[in-house]
Formats: structure tokens, sequence, C-alpha cells
């Protein structure tokens, strides 16, 4: 990428001077003239937007470099190039940029305090052994990083969905909080620990190890503040502070006098500013933590119960839902029963008795008058095919009878061949549903169907079935005028109430205009696809 | 002519036999489970076997199935389908072959004989016999940019008849046309479902097959 070595400046003025130039006297003139000068420049940012940063980014990494190698030389009018030509390109390479010189920094920084160099050019940062500046390297990678994340979710590039997931998540943790801002003090302590590891471990130049701890430990410590709750955040800080106040305390009883060592914004150079500086920050520090740590304490327990309530709370919802469907299906089965009983009662039965009566009275007419008896046995005949067409009705009411033969994906499939409408079939069962599940889900695409075909107007009727995530789903789409509304009727009402005795749903959508869309989604298990056997 | 019957219920089975012995069919089999029944069709061919969709040892479609499995080991082996229930799926089922000898209808068909036997005869002569149920529902069937959209009301009629296993003469005789007409309309049928020159069962056939598929 970028030649990582710096080694003085000179001559760096006239190269930059001249890269500036390209970027601000020739580059935007050449891509406002493209997006059709003299057009309002307004709009030529907008429609640029993002892109525009790419030049300066770009003479931004050249600035590190001395001397000026060719390969990053060239970065300059290539970001031009990019950004004149190709602004969708020069958009998406912007927040990658910006992250790769937030890298860059953390590495220069680094080298740097090994010696490799004595004076370096970073961003807007001259940075050499003699001066404070070189304190700002750091942040400013710092900021380059959130300017990079931040552009890089303005511009959509790859992967920036995770970090609105993650921002948006840290967003509506709710863990409590001691302090409003506890968060904040959580960064506090992260950023200190960073940023001036030197000074509050009391050396210059950290052994890699050391900087491996330092910095997993600040790694821990984020990922609880973006992942957890701000209750975690407050615990990590409690924690931090807790460990830095009693290390300075003991560093300045135990270790005073070291010179060229510090601890926090105090020199350790000579015993006194060690003994008083050590004790009063170590203090504060310490203070701070022990302060926060009970309230900290205390909000988990809080938490904790607030927890088993809510849990509590679930659970009596569940029992309510439970007895409720359990009382719904209770009287669907019998009021089911009284009507199988009533229609056996009413058809077939009575069909029956019709039937042996007119045996009967053929068997006594069968001497007397045999064409009489003869039209009597017709008569039965007909009589034994009507009751076993009404069985037959019933039968299907009740469980069936290709439900039973061949499973829920056949029976849906024999249920659109049955629909006078014409019907596309979807469907993908990897397995077989329980009996009442499957029962249940027949019933709910047969009432959708019919209702479809009687009210919708509809063409075509979509059916979908498919097993996915533990969860059956079907779906039942028409072509129709929709404005269905599904409060109306007892069928879908009869229909949610018996899903809903396996947790299963009922979700109709239907604007005015179409499509109507039937929902019908139950949590099961599949079994093992049936085996065909003769 | 020569019969297999595969019937679970004794009383069933033994009312069949009965009634087919009175019209002169010779039963060379008679068995009540779905393993038996393909050996029986396997070992006798007979010339049509009838047999009950609903058998042990699963007790749901194990006729269906052995029936069809019988008719890959002989195609076209004529088998006439009784249940106590008709789907249009197990139609299809039957009739994908295209071999033609299907049969497929409802148990009390039975009561009335003389429609039963000749129903027999039809599917032993390779033709094709569906329960009037079936045939009503594809009547109701919505057709939009099928094949059989194209066909007149008349000829649906013809085809329906047709589907129902009935002769030229009988379609004739139902729809009060001349024997002629009935050709004409067949001829129709065959042309605007595009079914090839063929012998006539066979293109009767295919068209009950297109008109399943709508």
């Amino acid at each position: 990428m970028v030649g990582l070595c710096a080694v003085g400046h000179d001559g760096r003025v006239g190269f930059n001077a001249v890269l500036l130039i390209i970027i601000v006297l020739v580059s935007y003139p050449v891509a406002w003239w493209r997006d059709g000068c003299p057009g309002a420049i307004r709009g030529h940012i907008r429609a640029r937007s993002w892109g525009l940063l790419l030049p300066p980014v770009a003479l931004m990494y050249a600035g590190v470099s001395t001397p000026h190698h060719w390969l990053v030389i060239a970065e300059v009018p290539a970001g031009c190039l990019i950004m004149i030509f190709a602004p969708r390109a020069a958009r998406k390479i912007v927040p990658f940029a910006l992250l790769g010189l937030a890298l860059v920094g953390v590495v220069l920084a680094r080298r740097f305090q090994e010696g490799f160099f004595e004076q370096y050019q970073y961003g807007l940062v001259l940075a050499d052994a003699g001066s404070s500046r070189k304190f700002l390297v750091l942040p400013e990678s710092g900021l380059f990083l959130i300017a990079g994340l931040w552009v890089s979710t303005r511009v959509r590039a790859p992967g920036s969905k995770w970090i609105t997931a993650i921002v948006r998540r840290w967003w509506r943790s709710r863990g409590g909080g001691v302090l409003p801002g506890q968060e904040l003090l959580l960064l506090l302590v992260m950023v200190l620990t960073i940023l001036l590891t030197h000074n509050w471990l009391g050396n210059y130049g950290l052994t890699p190890e050391e900087s491996v701890v330092l910095n997993v430990a600040a790694g821990v410590g984020a990922m609880m503040l973006v992942f957890r709750s701000r209750l975690w955040a407050a615990t990590a800080a409690a924690a931090g502070l807790v460990v830095l106040g009693t290390y300075g305390i003991l560093v300045a009883i135990y270790w005073p006098g070291m010179p060229g060592r510090w601890y926090g914004v105090v020199a350790l150079d000579t015993e006194g500013h060690a003994f008083f500086g050590g004790i009063i920050e170590g203090t504060v520090l310490l203070t701070l933590g022990v302060w926060l740590a009970p309230r900290v304490m205390g909000q988990h327990l809080g938490l904790r119960e607030a927890e088993l309530a809510a849990r509590a709370e679930r659970l009596t919802e569940r029992v309510q839902t439970l007895t409720q469907t359990r009382s719904d299906a209770v009287d669907t089965a019998a009021a089911e029963l009284r009507r199988i009983e009533r229609d056996l009662h009413d058809g077939a039965q009575a069909r029956l008795v019709a039937l042996g009566m007119s045996l009967q009275a053929a068997e006594r007419l069968f001497k007397s008058s045999p064409e009489a008896a003869l039209a009597l046995v017709s008569e039965a005949k007909e009589a034994s095919s009507r009751a076993l067409t009404e069985l037959r009705g019933l039968v299907r009411g009740i469980y069936p009878p290709v439900l039973a033969d061949r499973g829920l994906a056949d029976a849906v499939k024999a249920l659109a061949l049955d629909t006078p409408l014409h019907t596309v079939v979807d469907i993908d069962l990897p397995g077989e549903v329980e009996m009442p599940v499957g029962s249940a889900v027949y019933f709910a695409v047969a009432e959708a169907l019919t209702n479809a075909a009687k009210h919708s107007g509809a063409r075509t009727i979509r059916i979908q079935l498919h097993y996915e995530h533990e969860t059956l789903r079907a779906e039942v789409i028409d072509d129709g005028a929709g404005g269905a509304d599904p409060e109306q009727g007892t069928g879908l009402k009869g229909v949610e109430r018996r899903l809903a005795t396996f947790d299963g749903i009922l979700a109709v959508s239907s604007p005015p205009g179409g499509p109507t869309i039937v929902v019908i989604e139950v949590p099961c298990a599949l079994s093992s696809p049936k085996i065909s056997s003769c | 002519m020569r019969v297999v019957i595969a019937e679970d219920l004794f009383l069933l089975r033994e009312g069949l036999v009965r009634l087919l012995e009175a019209h002169g069919f010779e039963i060379v089999a008679a068995v009540g489970t779905a393993p038996e029944l393909l050996t029986a069709l396997i070992q006798h061919r007979p010339d049509v076997g009838i047999v009950d969709v609903r058998l042990p040892p699963t007790h749901t479609d194990d006729g269906l199935r052995a029936a069809i499995e019988a008719r890959g080991e002989v195609p076209g082996l004529p088998v006439l389908v009784l249940s106590q229930y008709v789907e249009q799926l197990y139609a299809r089922e039957l009739l994908a072959d295209q071999a033609g000898g299907v049969g497929y209808l409802l148990k009390d068909r039975v009561f009335n004989d003389e429609a039963f036997t000749g129903a027999i005869r039809t599917v032993a002569a390779g033709g094709t016999v569906l329960d009037p149920e079936v045939v009503q529902k594809l009547l109701s069937k919505h057709t939009d940019g099928k094949p059989i959209a194209r066909l007149t009301p008349r000829e649906r009629e013809v085809l329906a008849l047709m589907a129902e296993g009935r002769s030229n003469a009988a379609i004739a005789q139902r729809l009060h046309i001349t024997e002629k007409a009935v050709s004409k309309h067949a001829a129709g049928i065959f042309a605007k479902l595009d079914l090839a020159q063929s012998d006539d069962d066979n293109r009767r056939v295919l068209a009950v097959l297109a008109y399943l598929e709508t």
C-alpha cells in the first residue's frame, strides 16, 4: 500500500504543493465540467458526495512517505481520476482508504516509539521526538477510524451493515445505568489505557506482550460496551479505575523517583512528584472506582431480579395462552363431535332406516306384486347410494382420506386440483408433519382456497408450502380484487383457533386491489419422509 | 373374461366375486392385501384387475400403488380401481403412463351392475373410465389459457362423457345427436388438443389425460 518508512521532510512542501494543485486546480474543475458546468456547484457536490473526499485522502497517504516513492505519488492522480471518471467507485473506496489511514497511523506511532525514525508526517501532524505533537498522532488515527466507519455506513460499503447493526444494538441496549454517561467513563478509561499506556505503566515502549494484553483488555471492554449493556460498561469502568488507582498508589509508595517514567499526567522523576502525584491521582481514580463498584453490583442484582420477574411474567402469559387455547380446543372438539353426531343421525342413519323399511316392504310385496317390490328395491339402492355420498362428505370433514393416505403435501396438491381456479403449487417439505398439525394446516389451506375461489374474483391462486426454521409455512396468494376482511365470517376464525392449539398463526393481507395473501405458520417438527410401501 | 379382485373386507370381496361370476366373468384370484395383489396381477396377467385403493399392510393407498407398480411391470395391464372416495390426484397418477386400460370409480357404482360390468369391459378393452364425480370437478374448472379452452361447450360435453368411458353410440344417445356428429366432435377435440394421428382408442386416452391436466 504505502511505504511506511518516513525520514525527514525535506522537499515535501514542494511536492505537496504540486499534489494540492493537481487536486484543487485540476481535478475538481474537471469533475465539475463533466457534470455539466456551469451547473450548480451544490448539485455537483451532492451527486458525487463522498467520492469527492478521495483526492485529499490520497494526498494524506502521499504525505506519510519520504522520500516520495513513485507508487505513493501515483496515488494522488489515481485518486483524482477515479473521483472524476468513476464517482460510484470513488464513493466506495473512500471509507476503506480512511480505515487504512487509521491503521497506518497506529503502525507509524509504534515504529516511531521503537526508534525507527525521529520525525514523520501523518495527516495534518508533523511529529518529532522533541515535540508534544507526537501525542496527536493516535487521536488523529482514531478520528480517521471513526470517519472511515461513518462514511462506510453512508455509502453503504460492503460490511457497513454490521457497523450500523452494532451501533443500533448498543444504542438500544438497556441494562440500566448508574451514571447517565457511564459508557463514556469506560471509554475514557480505555482511551487513557491505550493512549497513555507508557504513562500509566511507567515506561516508554511497551514490550509486544504487554501491548497485546492491554489491547485485549481494551477490546474486551469495548465488546462489553458494544454488545452487552451500559451496565457492563460501568462494570468494566469500575474495575479499570480500581486497578489503575491501586497501581498508582503502589507506585508512589514503593517505586518513587523513576526519571523518565510517568503515571498518568504526573512525571515520576522526583520522589515528591511521584508521591503527591501518584497518591493524589491514584486516590482520585480509586475513589471513583470504589464509589462506582457497589452501585454497579446493586444494579446487577436489580437487573437479575427484573429478569426473573420478566420471566415469571412471560410464563404467566404462556400459561394463560395455553389455558385459553386448550379450552378452545376442547370446545371445538366437542362442537365437532356434536356436529358429526347430528349429521349421522339426520343423514346416513335416517337413510339406512328408510332403506331397511323399503326392503322390508319389498319383502312383503315380493309375492303379491313383484313389480312394486322391484321398484322398492331400486329405491333402497338409491337410498344406500345417497347415504354413502353423505358419509363421504362427513369423512372428508373429519379427516380427509387423501391426507391419511399420502400426507400433507399430496393432500394440498389434491386440494389445488379440486379448486376450480387455475392453481400453481410450490411445495417443499423434507418430511412429514404430525397428523393433528397436518390436519389443521390442511383445513386452513382449504378454507383459504374456498374463500379465494368464492369471493376474490381471482384467475390464479398460488399455493406455497415450505418448512424453514422449525416452522411449517403455508401461503395462499390470489390475484383477485383484495379487500377481504378476515374479521368477517366464522371460517377463518375457526381455522385460527384450531391453529392456535399448536401455537400456529394465520395472517391475512388483502389491500384493496389485491393481491390477497393468507399466511399460515405452525412451529412443528418433521418426521422422516414417508417411505412408500406396497 | 379373467379377473383378479383385491378387496380387504371379506363381505365386499365375496359380494364382488358373486356379482361378477353371475355376469360370466372368470375370477382367477381374489386377494386381500397389496403384496398378494401384485403377485396375482403379475402371475395371472388377467384381462382386468379390480382393485380397492385402501388395502393392508398400511391401509392407506397400497392398492393404488400396487396397481401402478404392476402396470410398470406389465405395461397396459388393465386395472379398475375402486374407492370410497375419488381424487383427481389419483386419477392423474393412474393415467400418467398413457397406456389406457384404466378405470377409477367410486365403490357404490357397483350397485348399478350393468354400468359396472360395462366399465370393466371398457377398461379390459384398453379404454378409460373415470368416475362421474371426478369428471364433474373437471367440468367446473376454469381453463383459461389451456388447450382445453379451445373446445366448444359441446366438445367439452363430449370429452366429459368420453372420460367417463362412454362409447360414441352411448354419447350420441345421451346428447341426442347422431353418432356421426359425435365422431365429428371427437375429431375436433383431437385436433384442438394437438393429438397426432394414431389409433382412436389411444387418442381418447390422451384426450382424457389432457383434460385431467387442466
